[in-house]
């Protein structure tokens, strides 16, 4: 089934034709302005989504090499994520499909996430365990069918790739810093300063980067700017030594809890060198096989979307006419 | 607060076609479909039980309707909607899905500014004087514009604090009649600079989508050659959230 995809949740337009697990095209069109306020503006967001959400549908469909005529269903991202940016891409959804009387496929973002695990090359099959972090989410779930996950263990405040762009602000690299802290972290000592690796102590599978990144403003404050700008390297390395702690400890945690043979990482995070070496230690130390999702299919895409949407519920035309995205976008992930 | 007038007309095919225009930059969800002025299909949703606008819920909803009285989407020529100025989340409910369907139907889509959709439809009341069309842009502010007795545009599109709009007519030398959200809201420091505003549940300060349409198709729309773009007037509030962010980095 050709399925053409949108996904508007957080900053990027992003539009993907997919035929089963094969992606025919997977265009993002990133937005920049955020940089500029060192963070994504909700308003700004939704400003840009609604630019963009007609043209890179078109540049979709170009790269795809189809036409609307060929495409047998429409999907979208109904949440989690910014109601003002998600609104834009469920209110083109619909517009697509209606007149077509194509079906509408509401798709969680976070299935997403999993979902593209299940995308050509190298496809993985449920059941597996799922790691997920980026800059909007930090998801530890249970996958056994391809309908769903269940949620595990995910961040009681920040999410992991939040962390990291915030204390990549407080070291001054800029927005989003995730890879420039990274660099600098490989030129530090991850031993320099003790941090506390959160939750090591607390049952369950919960995640919380807010006292990790706490900890490291005081820091800061403590050493004064000279002080940081002398130490940024061992900050950026205790830092992520930290946090690559927890995610990692976790994952350990909820391996022993059940008789997993795969893991998947997925995820802006999943970038870090240092995520995934821990990772792959720990696979290696279990016997377990270990799916790296590519990168281009970690960060937020739209062909993650459709390969969710195969193994969704299908709204037939008329009966997505009044779909209201304000009240799914918050809807818990349910497996 | 709604009403929905359904059409008195035989839908006929695409030999005679029609434009379906809608707007949604005020609280009101407003759809239209018409063929050379007849009215197919009208229909005006105000707030839900909840209060909130039903943008999101009842816009394509009543589009479908509209296309289905104009004889299906075959007979339907082009596209028009609001580009407000208004609410910015409604704004980008109706001009996503007017894009997405001109890109679905392959057919053209033209933006009508709604302070002209209220000003045209201001022309039923106004008799000889000037119309002010005037919507509520929250935050203590207004959108406002202003027409000849002929509907001709004198003031492009403005936000302005109620006490400033007040001023720029006290400035006009004559009485011009008032609608909208803006006006029946600011009704008081309006009517006394002289503007003469209809009672609040007069229809004339609702926006109908049957201006929108016919604003397209006399062609007062938005004729450039790119997409229609919506008219905020006011700039993200980007400021704001970057205060925010500061601040809580420092949490
Ligand atoms: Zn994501």
């Amino acid at each position: 089934m050709l399925i053409l995809a949108i996904e508007t949740s957080c900053d990027d337009t992003c539009v993907a034709v997919v035929d089963g697990s094969r992606i025919l095209a997977n265009t993002i069109s990133s937005q920049t302005a955020h940089a500029h306020f060192g963070g994504v503006v909700p308003e700004v967001a939704a400003r840009h989504h609604l630019d963009l959400a007609v043209p890179v549908v078109e540049a979709a469909l170009a790269e795809a090499g189809v036409s609307l005529d060929d495409v047998e269903a429409i999907a979208v991202t109904t949440g989690p994520g910014l109601i003002g940016a998600l609104l834009v891409g469920v209110s083109t959804a619909k517009a697509i499909a209606a007149p077509r009387r194509l079906p509408l496929i509401p798709v969680n973002h976070l299935q997403g996430h999993v979902a593209a695990n299940f995308l050509d090359p190298d496809p993985l099959q449920p059941p597996f365990l799922c790691l997920v972090a980026s800059g909007g989410h930090t998801l530890l779930g249970a996958v056994r069918d391809r309908f769903g996950h269940e949620v595990l263990g995910q961040t009681l405040d920040d999410a992991a790739g939040e962390a990291f762009d915030k204390v990549a602000r407080l070291l001054g690299l800029g927005y989003p810093g995730g890879p420039a802290l990274e660099r600098l972290a490989a030129e530090g000592d991850p031993e320099a300063f003790e941090l506390p690796v959160a939750m090591s102590r607390e049952p369950g599978l919960n995640f919380s980067f807010s006292g990790l990144k706490t900890a490291l403003v005081y820091l800061c404050r403590d050493l004064g700017p000279d002080g940081v700008q002398e130490r940024r390297a061992d900050l950026a390395a205790s830092f992520q030594a930290a946090a690559v702690g927890q995610l990692v400890a976790k994952l350990r945690r909820a391996l022993k809890k059940g008789d997993w043979e795969a893991v998947a990482l997925g995820g802006g995070v999943a970038a870090n060198g240092s995520l995934r070496e821990a990772v792959a230690a720990l696979c290696r130390q279990q016997g377990l096989r270990l799916k790296l999702v590519a990168p281009e299919l970690c960060t937020d895409n739209a062909a993650m979307i459709a390969s969710a949407a195969r193994f969704a519920p299908h709204l037939p035309y008329p009966d997505y006419l009044s779909y209201d995205a304000f009240a799914t976008g918050e809807a818990p992930v349910v497996a | 607060m709604s009403s929905t007038r359904a059409a008195s007309s035989t839908p006929e095919g695409g030999s005679r076609p029609a434009v379906i225009g809608f707007d949604t930059a005020t609280e009101d969800t407003a759809v239209c479909a018409a063929r050379r002025g007849e009215v197919l299909y009208e229909s005006q949703l105000g707030l839900s039980e909840k209060g909130s606008p039903l943008h999101t819920t009842a816009l394509l909803e009543e589009v479908d309707r509209a296309a289905t009285a104009a004889g299906g989407w075959e007979a339907i020529e082009a596209i028009a909607v609001g580009v407000g100025p208004g609410s910015f989340t409604g704004l980008r409910v109706g001009l996503s899905t007017a894009r997405a369907l001109g890109l679905s139907c392959e057919m053209p889509v033209r933006g009508v500014c709604t302070l002209d959709a209220l000003g045209r439809g201001l022309g039923q009341v106004a008799g000889g004087a000037s119309r002010l069309a005037v919507i509520d842009a929250k935050r203590g502010e207004a959108f406002a514009a202003l027409y000849t007795a002929n509907g001709e545009r004198l003031w492009e599109p403005l936000v302005d604090s109620p006490s400033g709009l007040a001023e720029r007519v006290g400035a006009l030398g004559e009485n011009p009649v008032g609608a909208g959200s803006g006006a029946v809201r600011f009704r008081d420091e309006l009517a006394s600079r002289g503007v003469e505003i209809p009672d609040d549940v007069d229809p004339v300060h609702r926006v109908a989508a049957r201006h929108i349409c016919a604003l397209a198709t006399s062609g007062q729309s938005d004729d450039e050659s790119g997409p229609v773009a919506p008219i905020y007037l006011r700039p993200p509030d980007a400021q704001r959230w970057r205060e925010r962010d500061t601040s809580q980095a420092g949490r």
